[in-house]
């Protein structure tokens, strides 16, 4: 199964903070052989401050009591520097704090700067302790503590790159503090998104790795948080986006069919989804978008039956789409006997249970609520044990009907539009006169 | 005049030297042939210059030297001459019959006369700058200083000679032949710099002056001294041939080779010395001092352009020497040898960080290489490294890279990439998709092809690249014919087979040109454009493939257009249709002979349902023996053929069917059951075939609904009314727009917010164009082939 794990391939475009839970994952989940793993983790928090777990870590490793000395040493320092600036960032948060000058505050943020620095005596340096304080909390492991430092950095910095890099420091503190019951880390993946859509880089290259690292973070929100599931097929069917998919990591369209195969309200983008599936196809395969080519592409109902049960089995291996594995393969039977029927008029109900990976009874069942649901237009046979569609060919008339429908509306819109422009050039024409 | 000349000396005859006076006699024939010169009169100097060499040759006794005035004279007489006859040839308007008479007259009098002169008219172009009325006695001095030159070039000569006793006891053979001048390493940089100093005069015999250098070349003693000499040779070896459309001599361009050769040698053993564009030109003759620790000295040259002209000139003699004689085989042995020249300058540039010539080098090398199957760039890659000495190694492509032609040209390509300007950038990027087709890597090439954005500004680059650019495009259609992409190929293919002019696109060839004509200067130029044989694509494999992936598309969409007029409007590949067309006319037809015979019977077969005579047809053409892995692609054919059958079958007879058995469809197609029913379920699912599967007892059950004339015209009426909406629509916002822009412009402010405004979609346009070249795959491709047609089509 080890093959269709992502999450190599992810590791370069997160943080190293973010990787840990996929790593915590990857442990419970018993793919890698533990000690592997266990080295893996320690690895990568070296760097990191949260001296306590490395420690602990190390001694699982070695299987020792005892830990080094570097790690006490370690330990002091941070919890020196923690102090340091733990005291000068709080001079900048009881200026900030006052109800004062919360009210004094305004939109121009200059203007606040002036404000602050004229009646507190708040410097810029000051402004930088708070990105500093923020980013050795968001080390050691203190994600809420460091997000609400970076949130009032950013109010108060005038320094673009070092707020384009505090909205990434938020994002990520947002996405690792547990509570997605806030939109906070929604909110945060809109308002990066829209900063580096907007923002001039020296290079599109720049942009590009911009952009790839935006849509691995962001995933974290997406399948986490309710709406994220909308909001993922918006964000990456976006034309620059799914460009970036396609060009720096086309292993994300696992995750974006995943979301539209799930997504019952959003069909008609799953035209969008085959031909970009078709194009990576030389690129990029695991089963759930071969899935999607064998259904859509070849026809072929029993290989995407195989590729159904392979998708079970990976997306049960995959950190972000294990909550969504029941959706999904719900879904996915949705859509295999939906192409079915329309393709077919007789099905013999055996044959599609088979095709779903259901029993005879159950797949009666569940043709049954599909007639029910309205989703499909037929009828059961019981003696022959087979399934007739309706046909319903849209008549000659209802062609005709459908065809000429909006004209008399779009007519209408057009008179008045030309009727407005003719209002409108002779006020123009008056103003011109005044002039 | 002549009256009144002759009466001025008469009254200055007292007074005036015999000298004197016949310098003045000569001054006025002078002046008369200049004066004539600026009307073009012809007959007055035709006159004038017999006179004057009356003149001159009836000096007095003793005055046997010849005035410099009169060198001057016949030099520049000689000179408008020349400059008369170009203009004459040049220009439609002839001159006037006694005119023409007289210039020809005096072309064939210079040439004799300035024969006996030609040393002094050497002399007087080496120093025209001279007072033009010298007097008698500068001259003595001059004539004394000459004179005391020969004399210690003889000296000199002697001290040679002694010392050449001394040492071996026998002297230059050369000596012989002229007795007068003899080379040694001592008075080499004098006898170089005449040679140099006559380079590129009239009547300076080219095959001398090299015959010259070579002796030099023998006698030169130290590295610098060969330097120098090679320096000079080489050029003028390039110079012997004044003509652009012939080709220099093979021998010739076998010793430059040689030559260029032992120069890269000369400069790798004595690392003091580099040749570098812009250096100082050296003016004293010395040898330069170079000490341990100094940095090297740069003597001025270019050995880019040595191995550039090198390289041109081979190009040139493969144009020009016909590809069916044994003497192009013979000639392109020598390209391995030319290679490994490239290589030895790639990596002396590398070595001495001469950034430009190294990307120069890697370009050229590039561009023999890139179209080459993969074993004949190994058997190159391995003749070079036994031609070069072990020690050079070049950092850009490692020994590895070597081995394996992909990496090597990918590793020369990146380098290109990284260092080279944009030109070279372009044409690099263009050879790697090459290879890259070549090799049956069609997406790799896709990518990089619609990554590079090369189709967007192709059109404004040089006719060379252009040219580059028609024959990728070719090749990665070629390339996806045999991935079996039959779509892709056919849409890479289309705009330059759809042209007719597949010779001239790719230029292989020269298009007759029946009705017009084109300037001589502008076929000059096609001529020399023109690819040397091996390098050629196949133009019948290249039509045959085309037409095989026209007939697959063509024949089922015609068969699915039906009776539907506006359907069969609807043309995929016009030559294609223009061919069959032509083909159904004809009233006998006989069996096929040529690859388009076959291939028109093999779709007239295929429209009729008889897909097996179709793949006999096919299989039967002769010429894909040429692609490689034959079978695999009749195999890919015949099974498209039986789809693409099946396909027509069902669009052709479904209406005469209420259903069909989908084992007797597989049958009759000999496909597998599924195959049948996918790809009936996929003309389903595209609303292709209104049909649909009965699984239960396994047959298409076809819902065709014939329409009453009435109710099919009622629908085209609907139809028609929503374009007319559309139309409409679109006119206002046409109008809309344009007065938007117009009120704008009449206010000021307007306008500035305007532009604020549009700077943003600008900038997002641009993340659209690289969307766009991913998805829209198809008309990109179209799009940037017809714009370099229409730009062809413009210059002829």
């Amino acid at each position: 199964m080890a093959s269709y794990d992502l999450i190599p391939r992810m590791i370069p475009y997160m943080d190293r903070h973010l990787v840990f839970p996929l790593l915590e994952f990857l442990s419970f989940n018993k793919i890698y052989p533990d000690h592997d793993l266990l080295k893996a983790k320690y690895e990568l928090l070296a760097k990191t401050n949260m001296v306590d777990f490395i420690s602990e870590l190390y001694k699982q490793i070695h299987n020792t009591d005892k830990v080094p000395s570097e790690f006490a040493i370690k330990r002091q320092e941070v919890l020196q520097t923690l102090e340091n600036l733990q005291t000068e960032a709080q001079k900048v948060l009881d200026i900030i704090e006052n109800p004062e000058v919360i009210t004094a505050l305004r939109q121009d943020k200059l203007q606040n700067l002036h404000f602050l620095r004229e009646k507190y005596g708040l410097t810029d340096e000051m402004v930088y302790t708070l990105y500093q304080f923020a980013q050795f909390q968001y080390n050691c492991g203190n994600y809420g503590g460091a997000s609400s430092l970076l949130y009032h950095f950013r109010i108060l910095s005038t320094d673009h790159e070092l707020i384009l890099s505090a909205l990434w420091g938020k994002l990520a503190s947002d996405i690792l503090d547990p509570n997605w019951d806030a939109d906070a880390a929604l909110e945060e993946v809109q308002k990066l998104r829209e900063t580096i859509d907007q923002k001039n880089f020296a290079s599109p290259l720049h942009q590009l790795q911009q952009r790839t690292w935006f849509i691995h973070w962001s995933i974290f929100v997406f399948f986490n948080h309710p709406k994220g599931r909308d909001s993922i097929i918006d964000v990456f069917f976006n034309p620059s986006y799914i460009n970036t998919i396609q060009t720096s990591c086309p292993w994300i369209l696992r995750y974006l069919t995943t979301a539209v195969v799930t997504n019952k309200r959003r069909k008609n983008i799953l035209k969008d989804l085959i031909k970009i599936i078709q194009q990576e196809s030389y690129e990029y395969r695991d089963p759930i978008t071969e899935f999607i080519e064998s259904l859509y592409v070849k026809f072929d109902f029993e290989g995407a039956q195989h590729k159904l049960k392979e998708c079970e089995e990976v997306l049960s291996n995959d950190f972000f789409l294990v909550a969504t594995k029941m959706e999904f393969i719900e879904n996915a039977r949705y859509l295999i006997s939906e192409t079915y029927c329309r393709i077919h008029l007789k099905i013999d109900i055996s044959g599609l249970s088979q095709t779903l990976n259901l029993g005879k009874e159950e797949g009666e069942k569940w043709i049954v609520n599909l007639i029910r649901d309205t989703r499909v237009d037929a009828k059961i046979d019981f003696k022959e044990n087979t399934v007739i569609m309706n046909q319903n060919h849209t008549s000659i008339y209802q062609q005709v009907i459908e065809c000429t429908k909006g004209l008399s509306f779009r007519s209408q819109v057009m008179s008045s539009t030309i009727e407005k422009r003719e209002a409108h050039q002779s006020s123009n024409a008056v103003e011109a006169v005044v002039e | 005049m002549d009256s009144e000349d002759s009466s001025d000396s008469d009254v200055k005859r007292e007074v005036r030297s015999a000298k004197d006076k016949r310098l003045d006699a000569l001054g006025a024939s002078v002046k008369a042939i200049e004066n004539a010169q600026k009307i073009n009169d012809w007959v007055v100097i035709q006159n004038e210059f017999d006179k004057l060499n009356k003149i001159a040759s009836k000096g007095p006794a003793g005055m046997n030297a010849i005035p410099r005035l009169y060198i001057k004279t016949i030099a520049l007489l000689e000179d408008f001459l020349n400059e008369t006859l170009q203009k004459e040839k040049d220009s439609k308007k002839k001159m006037n019959a006694t005119q023409a008479k007289a210039l020809n007259y005096m072309k064939q009098r210079i040439k004799k006369n300035n024969r006996q002169y030609e040393e002094e008219i050497e002399k007087w172009r080496l120093n025209p700058a001279s007072e033009e009325s010298e007097d008698s006695s500068a001259e003595e001095v001059k004539q004394k200083k000459k004179k005391t030159i020969v004399e210690s070039d003889e000296e000199s000569q002697d001290e040679d000679d002694n010392e050449n006793d001394n040492d071996d006891g026998f002297t230059i053979v050369n000596k012989k032949a002229k007795p007068s001048v003899v080379y040694t390493s001592e008075n080499l940089f004098r006898k170089l710099r005449e040679v140099l100093e006559a380079r590129g005069k009239k009547n300076t015999d080219r095959l001398e002056q090299i015959k010259i250098l070579q002796k030099l070349l023998e006698v030169a003693s130290t590295p610098y001294q060969e330097i120098r000499v090679l320096l000079a040779l080489i050029p003028s070896q390039f110079d012997y041939n004044p003509s652009m459309s012939n080709y220099m001599n093979v021998d010739m361009w076998k010793s430059t080779l040689k030559e260029i050769n032992q120069l890269l040698i000369i400069l790798e053993d004595n690392p003091k010395y580099i040749i570098h564009e812009a250096a100082e030109e050296e003016l004293e003759d010395k040898e330069p001092v170079v000490e341990a620790g100094q940095p090297p000295f740069t003597i001025r040259g270019s050995i880019v352009s040595f191995v550039d002209r090198l390289d041109d000139e081979f190009t040139k003699s493969l144009q020009n020497i016909d590809p069916h004689t044994t003497d192009y085989v013979d000639r392109l042995k020598d390209e391995t040898e030319l290679y490994a020249t490239i290589v030895r300058g790639q990596i002396y540039f590398e070595k001495n960080a001469l950034s430009e010539s190294t990307s120069r080098m890697v370009m050229r090398r590039l561009e023999h290489l890139y179209y080459k199957p993969d074993q004949v760039i190994q058997t190159v890659e391995n003749t070079v490294k036994t031609i070069l000495p072990q020690s050079l190694e070049s950092t850009i492509t490692t020994s590895s890279s070597e081995n394996d032609s992909t990496e090597l040209i990918h590793s020369l390509c990146v380098y290109l990439y990284k260092k080279g300007e944009s030109l070279l950038r372009t044409r690099a990027m263009l050879c790697h998709i090459y290879h890259h087709a070549l090799h049956n890597r069609f997406y790799v090439a896709r990518d990089m092809l619609l990554m590079s954005h090369l189709q967007d500004n192709i059109h404004q680059s040089d006719i060379g690249t252009q040219i580059l650019h028609n024959r990728t495009m070719v090749q990665v259609g070629l390339c996806a014919f045999r991935e079996g992409m039959v779509k892709e190929a056919q849409s890479c293919l289309q705009e330059i087979c759809g042209t007719g002019r597949v010779k001239e696109l790719l230029a292989q060839g020269l298009l007759l040109q029946k009705y017009m004509q084109l300037p001589p200067e502008q076929e000059k130029l096609d001529r020399q454009r023109q690819l040397p044989f091996h390098m050629h694509i196949n133009l019948e494999l290249l039509e045959c493939a085309y037409l095989t992936c026209s007939m697959l598309l063509e024949i089922p969409s015609m068969a699915a257009a039906g009776s539907n007029l506006e359907a069969r409007k609807k043309v995929i590949s016009k030559p294609f249709r223009r061919m069959l067309d032509y083909n159904e006319r004809q009233v006998f037809s006989g069996p096929p002979e040529n690859t388009r015979d076959h291939i028109m019977g093999a779709a007239k077969a295929l429209a009729a349902g008889e897909w097996q005579k179709c793949q006999e047809l096919i299989n039967a053409i002769k010429i894909w023996d040429l692609m490689p892995e034959t079978q695999k692609i009749k195999d890919m054919l015949n099974r498209k053929i039986q789809e693409e059958g099946l396909r027509t079958y069902l669009f052709t007879y479904s209406t005469y069917y209420v259903t069909l058995g989908l084992n007797q469809l597989a049958t009759m197609f000999s496909l597998p059951i599924n195959t049948v029913t996918a790809i009936i379920s996929k003309m389903i699912w595209n609303e292709e075939l209104a049909a649909s599967l009965d699984q239960v007892n396994n047959v298409v059950v076809l819902h065709r609904v014939e329409l009453t004339k009435v109710q099919q015209l009622t629908l085209m009426f609907a139809e028609k009314a929503v374009s007319f909406v559309e139309a409409n629509e679109r006119t206002l916002e046409q109008k809309q727009t344009t007065g938007q822009n117009q009120r704008d412009q009449q206010r000021q402010k307007a306008n500035q917010q305007h532009q604020n405004v549009e700077k943003r979609p600008a900038y997002q346009k641009r993340d659209g164009n690289q969307q766009r070249s991913r998805n829209n795959f198809n008309n990109v491709l179209g799009n940037s082939v017809r714009g370099r047609t229409q730009q062809n089509r413009y210059r002829s």
